[in-house]
């Protein structure tokens, strides 16, 4: 396989349902305009993709997409996958590993896959050769057997992407995964992998990539390492998680009164608490090993574990973040890690998303709490927070990927299980736009409720950053001026205030956007690197070769935003659905005195954010005038084509 | 004489060799409290002062909860140190 200039993009349209398969290169034109991955993905999902497209069916396209940074030291191996999400938002995320660089070194940027094909079946790529394989052998395996039976049969190097039973049996919000571990595309990837039947994409490549003007990347790349080194970074999380992880969370969201506890009726959680299933105990009785994704500087922010003794002497698992602490500790009120690791790996094993099961198991506690849900309803599993038993919990997991008995309910996610359950337990379900939140609270961090309200994927911190950097006397008001942001550090800091966080939010989603769709690590956006693009952007056009300034390199940012934007309200979504959970909106936190977020603090909040990105305050829809000084005329015509009302 | 609590965070535990404990201090601020942290566990100043600014390392952050405050990050060392209060190092 030869050696490709880094800028080059290259699709493979794939139809299961005919077996076609039809390769495209893109225009570079859109390498400008989109940049890659993420950006790319909103931009075809719009085209390819509209309200009459049955989310489940065989015109919905499942993306998997790499990008012009891919297959290089920055990109880390990130990749993009995205969809119609079966609640009819975008389903977009990302994952690392080393699948993406894999991608490029067999010739291929993006597979689009369309169709459905009648039995199981693999995608099998070598060096820009497509075969549709016959998996009947693989399905119904666990995604670690998939993992394990594919390399047996294709050989130990290949990369590959599988689905779990859960996404088999198009459980709720199921990613895709790869590596054991990693997963992507939480919002229901899997589900649509899975109703393609779609079991695996393997890939093997044997080219190479060349950067366009390599002094000029090296030089970039020195400086960009600067602000990741232990020694010169000037960011608070980088010795932290470079070394320990992200599950040290666990006990600065409890000191900060930011650890949602007993399904969010809480803040607070006892410090021993926890501590037992914070990043110490966890680094030292259970992990064997780390591991790091493609080029990535840091030692390891993914570990292995085994759990050394008891029950569950033995069970592997892998990536424990900064989530499951959440989901399988506090907010089922469990300081056992022994626990929270198994419901983990299982949920990696069954290819179930994390947060659909933790906070739909801390819905329905809390539904057995208030006597809504009785052991007639749950099996007979006593299904009290503080998790007396175990044993039924674990089951249950099994049962909600494979939809038996209980587990069918839960298998719904929480909105629609409440929407089945009814009588008030619609209140106690946390989740925006029919999907879960995640590990970071609302309540005393309303840039945080804004950005989980409005995410055009539904709840997602991976579309923003909470306030970076991390200290506000970091980069002056003049030198952000100076970069074109119009941002007061000193605000983002006061959680609590709602000034400003419209703006900021709207920042954080623009470059956070543009470093998805490079795409990059966003796990790395540290220090200054996700206020002062230069780094990025110095990277790219010496590894392209184009020639772009400053100014025009952040624009994929905001096109992506209102792409993904203009994605969902041509799917009908509108204001009223960009809001936090019920129980935040009416709820005051209880002990740290974090009031409700009540209508005169967000909605506010909510139209300084769509002002501030040129979108109608009163639907949300962006206005034509905006989507015009974008390049994005044909998207505006084809929204008011659609009858969705575009303000000028 | 002041007691606060104490909390030590994923690589400041390589230093202090412990999750967390109550000290009795006459600590006026912050700093003073590093100072005399830095003297019971060697390497505390290193970690958190920067010695060319005296100020909080960029690399470094410390919470702070003073009795019957909300806590708060801390980017100023010569906060003055109350009773009561929890003081939480990273």
């Amino acid at each position: 396989m030869a050696v490709r200039e880094a800028r080059e993009q290259v699709i493979l349209w794939v139809d299961l349902s005919d077996g076609s398969v039809r390769r495209e290169a893109l225009p570079e034109e859109w390498t400008r305009m989109y940049l890659g991955a993420r950006c790319v993905h909103a931009r075809l999902l719009f085209d390819h993709v509209g309200p009459q497209t049955d989310p489940l069916g065989p015109d919905n396209v499942l993306f998997l997409g790499t990008g012009p940074m891919d297959g290089l030291p920055v990109g880390m191996g990130r990749m993009s996958v995205a969809c119609k999400s079966p609640r009819r938002t975008v389903a977009e995320g990302s994952f690392g590993g080393f699948f993406g660089p894999e991608m490029r070194r067999a010739g291929v940027d993006y597979l689009a896959i369309r169709g459905q094909a009648d039995h199981p079946v693999y995608l099998y790529i070598e060096d820009g050769r497509v075969e549709i394989r016959d998996a009947r052998h693989l399905w119904g395996l666990k995604t670690h057997e998939t993992d394990a039976a594919l390399r047996r049969e294709l050989g130990a190097e290949v990369q590959l992407r599988y689905i779990g039973p859960a996404g088999e049996n198009l459980v709720h919000a199921s990613p895709i995964f790869g590596n054991l571990n990693q997963s992507g595309g939480r919002a229901g990837c899997g589900e649509v992998m899975g109703s393609k039947r779609l079991k695996a994409i393997a890939v093997r490549g044997t080219g190479g990539l060349r950067v366009a003007d390599y002094d000029a990347f090296l030089e970039a790349y020195k400086a960009f390492r600067e602000r990741l080194d232990l020694a010169t970074s000037r960011d608070p999380w980088t010795p932290v998680w470079s070394t320990y992880g992200a599950p040290v969370l666990a006990r600065l969201f409890a000191d900060m009164g930011n650890l949602m506890t007993r399904n969010a009726q809480e803040m607070g959680w006892p410090e021993d608490k926890a501590a037992r299933i914070s990043c110490e105990p966890y680094l030292e009785r259970y992990v064997t090993k780390a591991k790091a994704c493609f080029g990535c500087p840091w030692p390891a922010c993914q570990k292995l574990y085994e759990i050394p003794s008891g029950r569950w002497q033995g069970l592997k698992g892998g990536n424990y973040w900064a989530g499951q602490p959440v989901v399988f500790g506090s907010l089922l009120d469990n300081d056992d890690l022994d626990l929270v690791l198994v419901l983990s790996a299982l949920c990696n094993q069954y290819g179930l998303d994390i947060f659909h099961v933790g906070y739909t198991l801390a819905w329905a506690m809390e539904c057995v709490e208030r006597g809504i849900l009785t052991r007639a309803d749950t099996d007979g599993l006593d299904l009290r927070f503080g998790c007396p038993d175990k044993e039924g919990l674990v089951d249950l997991v099994r049962k909600i990927a494979l939809r038996e008995g209980f587990g069918a309910l839960l298998a719904l996610g929480c909105a629609e299980a409440a929407k089945v359950v009814g009588k008030g337990s619609e209140r106690y379900c946390l989740a925006v736009k029919g999907q879960e939140l995640e590990g970071i609270a609302q309540r005393n961090m309303y840039m945080v409720a804004l950005g989980i309200a409005v995410s055009e994927v539904g709840p997602d911190h991976t579309r923003w950053y909470p306030p970076y950097p991390c200290n506000p006397n970091l980069v002056s008001r003049e030198e952000l001026a100076a970069l074109g942001v119009d941002l007061d550090l000193r605000l983002a800091f006061q959680g609590r205030n709602p000034q400003e966080k419209g703006k900021l939010l709207r920042w954080f989603t623009i470059s956070r956007g543009v470093v998805e769709s490079l795409p990059g690590c966003v796990f790395l956006v540290r220090d200054t690197l996700g206020l002062d693009m230069r780094p990025w952007w110095r990277l790219f056009t010496a590894a392209t070769g184009l020639e772009m300034d400053y100014e025009e390199f952040l624009l994929p940012g905001e096109r992506v935003v209102n792409l993904e934007r203009a994605f969902i309200v041509r799917e009908g979504f509108r204001r009223e659905d960009d809001h936090p959970p019920l129980r935040m909106q009416l709820e005051d936190v209880p002990g740290f005195g974090y009031p409700r977020l009540a209508p005169e603090v967000f909605e506010p909040m909510l139209d300084e954010y769509y002002q501030a990105n040129g979108w109608s305050l009163r639907t949300s829809v962006p206005r034509r005038a905006t989507l015009e000084r974008l390049g994005l005329k044909d998207v505006a015509d084809a929204l008011a084509a659609a009858g969705v009302e575009v303000e000028p | 004489m002041k007691e606060v609590e104490l909390r030590y965070v994923a690589h400041i535990t390589d230093i202090t060799g412990c999750l967390k404990e109550r000290y009795r201090t006459d600590a006026a601020t912050l700093r003073d409290l590093v100072e005399e942290l830095d003297a019971r566990y060697g390497g505390f100043r290193e970690a958190f002062v920067d010695p060319a600014t005296g100020q909080l390392r960029w690399n470094a952050m410390i919470y702070y909860r003073g009795r019957g405050e909300v806590p708060a990050a801390v980017v100023d060392l010569d906060r003055p140190l109350g009773d009561g209060a929890a003081v939480t190092f990273w």
